[in-house]
């Protein structure tokens, strides 16, 4: 768990990899009461939609980039503000990487700024910011 | 605002008006199998003794599950074609547009949500433009959305976007 004294710009979050499959995107469908056929009727994604493949949910890719922010946080930091772009669709069975980078520092707040970004390979799917509350390390500042 | 032939007037004059309110209770069985979708573990979501650790009243919502918890039911036959629902967003038809995607969300968190909260959402439609883009051109609508919980206080507000293209 990273204390607000120890992050400088430039830190770079531990890299979240994952392969999501067409279990996992049900499942996230169910849990998000979705039932928009692009995320699980094959034939529908390809005729009606053109693409060569159901489509991993946006929110569900967000879901991974906020993962990989409160994972790196732990229990005493806190997730402020978080804002992603769809940039790019993703389909299952392929690799994808979610990860940030500090951006700033806000001392008197005690507030980071990251820039996070969803990809597969060099491909920028996910753009996003992100403003994270860390806590000091204590007896560092009384 | 320009002349868009893919922007139906009904839904041009819907601007800067609600397009959908919605309470909801946050539950953590539901949280916890979103959670679980997502593979995020997180002891926050799941710990009690955990979370108490870390200040916290009680395990949490994690934060992008809110937007969830005031979903209500949609009745098979007022599905779209293509399996959505425009519930939550105002129903707003583009049929001249009608493939739709997420386009961004950007959301505050203002306050931790507890099973048993019960969430009340507003939801404003921001604006409705037509643009160009690379691949032609498409609509792009942003929604603003407050959370409220059941003693009026604010846990979360974002503005999400939504692209329709023909």
């Amino acid at each position: 768990m990273p204390y607000f004294d120890d992050v400088a710009v430039g830190d770079r979050l531990p890299e979240l990899a994952v392969v999501v499959d067409e279990t996992q995107m049900f499942l996230f469908s169910a849990a998000t009461y979705n039932a928009h056929r692009i995320h699980y009727d094959k034939d529908w994604a390809r005729e009606r939609e053109g693409y060569p493949d159901v489509l991993v949910q946006g929110p569900l890719q967000a879901a991974l980039l906020a993962r990989a922010v409160t994972d790196w946080l732990g229990g005493d930091g806190r997730l402020v503000t978080f804002s992603v772009q769809n940039r790019a669709v993703a389909h299952p069975g392929e690799q994808l990487t979610f990860g940030g980078t500090v951006t700033a520092l806000h001392g008197d707040a005690g507030l980071v700024d990251l820039e996070v970004a969803g990809r597969r390979g060099e491909t920028l799917l996910m753009p996003g910011t992100a403003t994270v509350s860390l806590p000091r390390r204590p007896g560092e500042d009384g | 605002m320009t002349e868009s032939d893919l922007i139906p007037p009904e839904v041009a004059d819907r601007v800067g008006t609600v397009a959908a309110e919605a309470s909801g209770h946050v539950v953590r069985r539901d949280w916890q199998r979103w959670a679980v979708a997502v593979d995020d573990l997180n002891p926050l979501w799941f710990d009690p003794d955990e979370a108490r650790r870390h200040g916290y009243d009680d395990v949490v919502c994690p934060p992008l599950y809110l937007q969830y918890a005031v979903l209500g039911v949609t009745p098979l036959a007022e599905l779209r074609a293509d399996g959505s629902s425009g519930a939550v967003s105002g129903n707003l038809a583009f049929p001249r547009a009608p493939k739709r995607m997420a386009g961004g969300e950007t959301t505050t968190f203002h306050l931790p949500a507890y099973d048993g909260d019960l969430i009340h959402m507003v939801r404003t439609i921001a604006s409705v433009e037509e643009k160009q883009g690379r691949s032609g051109r498409f609509v792009l609508v942003t929604w603003r959305t407050s959370y409220r919980n059941q003693h009026g206080r604010l846990v979360a507000e974002a503005e999400t976007s939504m692209i329709a293209r023909p």
